[in-house]
């Protein structure tokens, strides 16, 4: 397939496709492949590519290992040029598509790169970011998808030209966080691969989310694994929390723009920074090494009944549990899930080290111990630190908080920093703390 | 992920044995999603208003705790315009839904400006306590008693 750089431009569906790249015969070539219409008018590519690489390299070799990669294809049962990744470009401009097999899926990504027209030579590596592409390029897709029950006109269409062309604000946002780093140095020239004669999208007030996103991504996402799952970091999740937010199936919608979302970032933020205050994990060794016991009819309540105030579960007598310090007793599963996260009694907050027992790191509130640098070598002491769970929204403007002698018997909960070396019962504040106090942790 | 089954029982008893004052009830698509509502406690700047709430219940849930915001608009020391409420909640698991929610209307009867969140509010209840009162009444007639 010639790639002559002429395209064609659909004024009925907006579609674009090159002229040459026609699958369905050349004798009617300028007619719309999506939508059947008349309507059409050659186009010219970007002025800017460089005229006399067109011949010299027709077709730019896909460069993402995976752009080939077809995950919805199935050997045989899909014609092949109906489905599928289609890629076409010049230098300097390229255009690829997928569509889906059944036709309800398409995704396309279009890019311009006057000053690189081979990617291959700018990026010695280039499989992260054309990684990062391909996600751009899926999410991009999604919710031009999205928007083209708009302007479709039946199933197997292909893509709009971009997303931009019904005026989405969509595609541009989605677009950025993953290709930001990519798209800028294509943009440079502020050239953008849009059809002149389609309507035009207002891109200001998105160009700057965008870039607000883009700092974001800078901020966190080098940190992390950009592709990880698992990551909880606010570059990827607001590129998702902007996905839902367009398609209007969430809360999120406007994002950064109210104040009120721009709280809840910093509180996010500030959860994540502040775990250090909670107590700190116990280490296996002084988990295991905590009293076992079959329960007793002492250990029963009034009623004869007991129940694990961690699982809720009832019981019963002569089955083992273990016994903190504080002689507070739970299921060892139990007690070890907690214990891994905060080495205190659910119950009653003592430290399970108090005791001086195991750990020399921990003292009491009447005899505090200097935490040093580091207080302990076993790599376990803060393996759940990490937990995606642990951010708990609601303490979140803890550092404008004074601890109040209410809800804090000793004098060293006025700075949250002493409050890990205090191994006493008291060793957290607050208000659940004082319901805690008066209500016990009743368990039934 | 399957609801724990700490969670259904928390849900059962709140359903079967609900605390006065307090309204408590899981969305039918979600379970771990509560629609609460809370009454001003008596003789509090926030008595005949009914306050909205919602609570979450994460997915290691009782090792982290519920994920708590008031929905309506409070004045209230404790109570950040957010809703966010001053609760340490690193509060254990042998803390419950109940537990937490008793907590709640508790520091509803009795703000306490020293240890706030809200911190323009809490000035105010402390350098003119009447006159924050006052607006506190206020704004429970207005948001609350709609």
């Amino acid at each position: 397939m010639a790639d002559n750089g002429d395209r064609v431009f659909c004024h009925a569906c907006g579609g674009v496709w090159l002229l040459d790249t026609r699958e369905d015969g050349s004798d009617n070539s300028q007619k719309c492949p999506h939508c059947e219409s008349d309507f059409t008018e050659i186009i010219e590519i970007p002025p800017e590519s460089p005229e006399p690489e067109r011949e010299a390299e027709p077709q730019s070799p896909p460069v993402n290992p995976w752009a080939d990669h077809n995950p919805w294809a199935q050997e045989g049962s899909i014609p092949p040029r109906t489905s599928g990744w289609m890629e076409s470009g010049s230098p300097g401009y390229s255009h690829r598509s997928y569509q889906s097999p059944d036709g309800r899926f398409t995704f396309s990504s279009t890019t311009i790169g006057s000053s690189y027209p081979s990617r291959h030579d700018a990026q010695p590596n280039p499989v992260l970011p054309l990684m990062m592409q391909s996600l751009g390029t899926l999410f991009q897709g999604l919710s031009g998808t999205y928007d083209n029950h708009q302007t479709q006109r039946g199933p197997g269409m292909g893509m709009p030209p971009h997303a931009h062309a019904a005026g989405m604000r969509g595609s541009d946002v989605m677009h950025d966080p993953f290709q930001a780093q990519e798209e800028r140095a294509r943009r440079h020239d502020g050239h953008y691969p849009h059809d002149p004669n389609g309507p035009q999208q207002i891109t200001a007030p998105l160009q700057s989310l965008a870039d607000l996103l883009d700092a974001l991504q800078a901020n966190g996402g080098t940190q992390r694994n950009t592709a990880g799952r698992g990551a909880q970091g606010m570059a990827l999740q607001n590129p998702f929390a902007l996905l839902s937010a367009l398609m209007n199936m969430g809360h999120n919608g406007d994002a950064v723009y109210s104040q009120e979302e721009l709280d809840r970032v910093i509180s996010q933020l500030i959860d994540h920074t502040q775990q250090d205050t909670a107590p700190p994990p116990a280490s296996d060794s002084d988990i295991d090494s905590l009293p076992k016991k079959k329960m007793t009819r002492e250990m029963m309540g009034s009623d004869g009944k007991a129940e694990c105030s961690i699982c809720m579960d009832s019981v019963e007598l002569g089955t083992e549990v273990t016994v903190l310090p504080c002689t507070h007793w739970f299921h060892f599963d139990c007690i070890k899930a907690w214990l891994s996260q905060h080495n205190t009694c659910p119950h009653c907050r003592r430290s399970i080290n108090a005791t001086g027992v195991t750990s020399p790191g921990e003292g009491t509130s009447e005899n505090p111990v200097v935490i040093p640098d580091s207080p302990d070598s076993s790599p376990q002491r803060r393996r759940r630190r990490s937990s995606p769970f642990t951010s708990q929204s609601i303490r979140s403007a803890r550092s404008s908080r004074s601890r109040s002698s209410r809800t804090s018997p000793t004098p060293e909960m006025g700075e949250p920093g002493t409050r890990r070396g205090s191994g006493g019962e008291s060793s957290r504040g607050g208000i659940t703390g004082w319901v805690w106090s008066r209500f016990g942790g009743s368990s039934s | 992920m399957a609801l724990p089954k700490r969670i259904i029982k928390e849900t059962e008893r709140l359903m079967a044995e609900p605390v006065p004052g307090i309204n408590a009830v899981p969305h039918e698509d979600n379970l771990r999603y509560f629609d609460v509502s809370i009454h001003g406690p008596a003789q509090s700047p926030y008595e005949g208003g009914i306050f909205r709430l919602e609570l979450f219940l994460p997915d290691d849930y009782p090792m982290t705790p519920p994920k708590i915001r008031f929905l309506t608009k409070i004045y209230h020391p404790n109570i950040d315009r957010l809703g966010r409420i001053c609760l340490d909640t690193t509060g254990p698991p042998a803390l419950q839904i109940r537990t937490i929610l008793l907590s709640i209307q508790a520091l509803l009867g009795a703000p306490n400006p020293d240890d706030p969140l809200a911190n323009d509010v809490a000035q105010r209840w402390k350098d003119d306590e009447p006159a924050a009162i006052q607006t506190a009444k206020e704004w429970t007639r207005t948001h609350a008693m709609t």
